[in-house]
């Protein structure tokens, strides 16, 4: 029998921009009722491979052919009516409509009268698109921005989703999302092969990866390599193909035992959104914190940087007490953060990477506190940055030019760069590449060795489990139990973020 | 090619101007004498677009400055009037500003009004009161101390150029000065560092333990500090003050602010670059003027220049 017509097949792309390489003879073909998906660290092209495919991007040469037909992308029209359909990762969604609206967005609206748009129509067509995806906590006629990130994401693949496509190109799509909400993507991702259309499907999280696709290509310095069926591969075999070496470990052990000596403690800690929450942290300990989205995490972590109002509690430093009353205060006293959002909250992307890094250290990395020294910097952040692997021009170049894993290690080093007693971190390994996390863990090993304590909050619980000492679960703003990450199960963890009864010994 | 037009576009616009106005009007134009004249004829603008410069970097700005120049001559002016020394009646128009600069800054960064909201009832606000202190009228005349309009009369003598005796302007030094001190300010210290950071991304700046709110305060009162500058510079210049003397002033020292802004890396205002935004207005309304152009038409030029460099520069910016 002769292999089926690929659905999509893409063969010799090469594109280069101002002369450096992007894709050098890369190819793609993914074939019909496929999962297939595209993997790479940051910059081996995919991205440039993707808009190329949207007909965003022109390639230098590509041989491009649908359903066994040559055609040429050089407009996202045409890429429209070649059947694919694209859902980034930035999603272009407008917060002030109704959930409706923007499901409708780019289509004709249903109409009473040829005039007047049939809002109880539209309404009810946004419904039906939703309940494809099996969402029935999402009110149509809601404004989108009211939702979550992860429902907004949901909502935006329910619009992609309305008119059939052959072929579904899905960038980080589980990004945003909770468990939950990635698993009926995933049932409906599986439902669309099921009828005969294929998905691209772009991640970082290798396990997602294995569980779901069918195929994988990954691409290395802008070359491919197929993977072949995925059921004939391991994970690591995986990890070994992105980034060109053996892997031994995904996580770096810890170098030293946590000390005795407690670094932070917090006793009866409340925000609005957070009920009393006590903890302590010792020398060289991690303390994860798993829970669902939206169980206090994040609040948490604010009331320690000082950038919520405490309706009540304490907090000691070092055993002297700590009261934050803002994000200066407590960098002063020596506790730094990574915040959730590296582009929105991290960093000023128009600005050097020394200017980055200094930024809260300004007082000290001048002369008097006043007058600016950037060559002193620019070396300081020559150096940090050679430490942790920092792939750049040099420390003058703009944050906006580096990858997701370097800007990562960007905000990282602005972090360490006060050497602080403690360090708060949330999902500090969101869309980077396998390298650069292997970097930014040998970070947070090289830090607690030397005695700071680190609270880690992250929805990835492989994470989670190999990097803390503990996981405290939260629930609904509170901490519900503190476990030792040791030898601990993923599902046990799950059981534990949902409330459930675990099978674990306690 | 287009980072290049995007980059020098203007610079490359200004030399043209250079070479027209150098070329219709060659015995008075490229003269000393006349580009003395220029540096004077744009030193109150100068000072009030450097102090926008400030506001303009944090992605802010301030609609009032016109409105305080104003204030700031009249309240000069009333007082000197009244018999007051011209040093306690400058200094006293200086706090006026400086107030009124920091009340923008409360309402801006404490109260959390969008800056162009806040501004504009300020703009209107300080204008009202330079009609209710002044009660409508100009002040002029021998209300006015001769030293006080003899400073912009002033200079520094340079000798002579062609036959003729040429002085650097007392208003050119003290623009140069405060040009300088902004440019000090902006690229040397640590606030000015921060400024640009809130400018880039606000909430990144105050997750890295910068006091935003204080800084925008700070920011506001030095906007309004020199536009009672500008307006005692501009009061000093015609020796009278009346209420709606410093009303162009806002629309230009926003108009240089952006024209500075089509000539740098990422579009942020820097104040070297406003120096050439506002040299380029100057430039352009006495060459015209030269040609006897209508003020009008000029009118009309110059907001089609403004539209042009900063078209220019976005749209070679990346489309999409």
């Amino acid at each position: 029998m002769a292999p089926p017509v690929p659905l999509l097949s893409a063969t010799s792309v090469t594109k280069a921009y101002a002369g450096v390489p992007a894709l050098s003879g890369a190819s793609l073909v993914v074939a019909p009722g496929e999962i297939h998906a595209l993997m790479g660290e940051n910059g081996a092209g995919k991205s440039t491979l993707i808009k190329i495919l949207a007909g965003v991007v022109a390639p230098d040469t590509a041989e491009i052919a649908v359903n066994g037909e040559r055609v040429s992308i050089d407009s996202t029209k045409a890429a429209y009516r070649l059947g694919l359909r694209f859902i980034h990762q930035e999603f272009n969604v407008v917060p002030t409509l109704s959930v409706a609206e923007n499901i409708f967005m780019g289509r004709r609206y249903p109409r009473r009268a040829g005039l007047f748009v049939d809002w109880v129509k539209l309404n009810r067509e946004a419904q039906r698109a939703l309940d494809r995806l099996g969402i029935d906590h999402i009110n149509p006629s809601q404004n989108l921005g009211t939702l979550s990130l992860g429902d907004q994401m949901l909502v935006r693949i329910s619009a992609a989703l309305l008119d059939d496509a052959k072929l579904y190109v899905m960038d980080e799509p589980t990004a945003a999302l909770t468990r939950d909400e990635s698993e009926r993507l995933f049932r409906v991702l599986r439902e669309i092969r099921a009828s005969g259309s294929s998905v691209l499907y772009v991640s970082h999280r290798l396990d997602e990866i294995m569980a779901l696709c069918d195929k994988a290509t990954v691409l290395r310095d802008g070359r491919s390599i197929d993977s072949g069926s995925m059921a004939d591969i391991t994970h690591d075999d995986l990890v070994s193909m992105m980034i060109g070496r053996k892997v031994e470990e995904a996580y770096p052990k810890p170098q030293s035992q946590p000390r005795e000596a407690t670094v932070f403690a917090a006793s009866g800690l409340a925000t609005p959104g957070l009920k009393p929450v006590s903890l302590s942290l010792r020398e060289g300990e991690v303390l994860g914190i798993a829970g669902l989205s939206g169980s206090g995490q994040s609040e948490l972590i604010r009331a320690i940087f000082g950038d919520a109002k405490l309706t009540a509690g304490t907090m000691t430093l070092a055993g002297a007490p700590y009261t934050p009353s803002s994000p200066a205060a407590a960098w002063q006293s020596g506790v730094a953060y990574v915040p959730r959002e590296r582009r929105a909250e991290g960093l000023v992307m128009r600005r050097p990477i020394f200017e980055n890094i200094t930024l809260a250290h300004l007082t000290r990395q001048s002369r008097a506190g006043i007058w600016l020294t950037p060559n002193r910097e620019k070396r300081f952040a020559a150096e940090l940055g050679a430490n942790m692997r920092l792939k750049v021009v040099g420390p003058q170049q703009d944050v906006l030019e580096l990858s997701g894993g370097n800007q990562q290690k960007v905000v990282f080093a602005k972090a360490v760069a006060g050497n602080p007693r403690l360090l708060l971190l949330e999902e500090p390994t969101r869309g980077v590449d396998v390298g650069a996390k292997f970097d930014i863990y040998s970070i947070v090993r090289e830090l607690t060795a030397g005695g700071a304590a680190v609270i880690l909050v992250s929805s990835d619980l492989p994470e989670l489990i190999g990097i803390s000492t503990r996981i405290a679960v939260m629930r609904q703003g509170e901490i519900t139990t503190v476990v030792d990450a040791a030898g601990l199960r993923e599902d046990d963890l799950i059981n534990l973020c949902y409330g459930r009864p675990t099978g674990m010994v306690a | 090619m287009q980072l290049f037009i995007r980059r020098y576009g203007t610079l490359i616009g200004f030399v043209a101007i250079l070479v027209f106005f150098s070329a219709m009007l060659p015995g008075t134009f490229p003269t000393a004498k006349n580009w003395l004249n220029i540096t004077q004829q744009v030193s109150m603008l100068m000072v009030v677009a450097a102090g926008m410069t400030v506001v303009m970097v944090m992605g802010d700005f301030d609609l009032s400055v016109g409105s305080a120049a104003s204030l700031a001559g009249i309240v000069a002016a009333l007082m000197m009037a009244a018999g007051q020394p011209i040093w306690a009646s400058v200094a006293v128009a200086l706090l006026v500003g400086l107030l009124g600069g920091a009340f923008n800054g409360v309402m801006v960064s404490l109260v959390g009004i969008l800056p162009f909201i806040a501004t504009l009832a300020t703009m209107t606000m300080f204008s009202g009161l330079a009609f209710v202190v002044s009660g409508g009228k100009t002040i002029s005349g021998r209300a006015i101390p001769e030293d006080f309009g003899n400073f912009a009369r002033g200079g520094i003598p340079l000798g002579e150029w062609g036959g003729v005796a040429i002085s650097l302007p007392n208003l050119s030094i003290i623009a140069v000065v405060v040009v300088l001190a902004v440019w000090v300010l902006l690229e040397q210290t640590t606030y000015g560092r921060r400024l640009y950071a809130i400018g880039g991304n606000m909430e990144a700046a105050h997750l890295s333990g910068i006091a935003v709110k204080r800084l925008r305060l700070i920011a506001f009162s030095l906007t309004g500090l020199a536009a009672a500058a500008g307006g005692l510079m501009y009061a000093s210049r015609v020796a009278s003050a009346n209420p709606v003397q410093g009303s162009g002033l806002m629309l230009n020292a926003i108009a240089a602010v952006f024209l500075g802004t089509t000539m740098s890396r990422h579009g942020e205002p820097r104040i070297l670059a406003t120096v050439v935004g506002v040299i380029v207005l100057g430039v352009l309304d006495n060459g015209l003027t030269q040609m006897s152009v209508d003020s009008y038409v000029r009118q009309v030029l110059v907001g089609a220049l403004i539209l042009l460099a900063v078209a220019a520069s976005s749209v070679t910016q990346g489309r999409r």
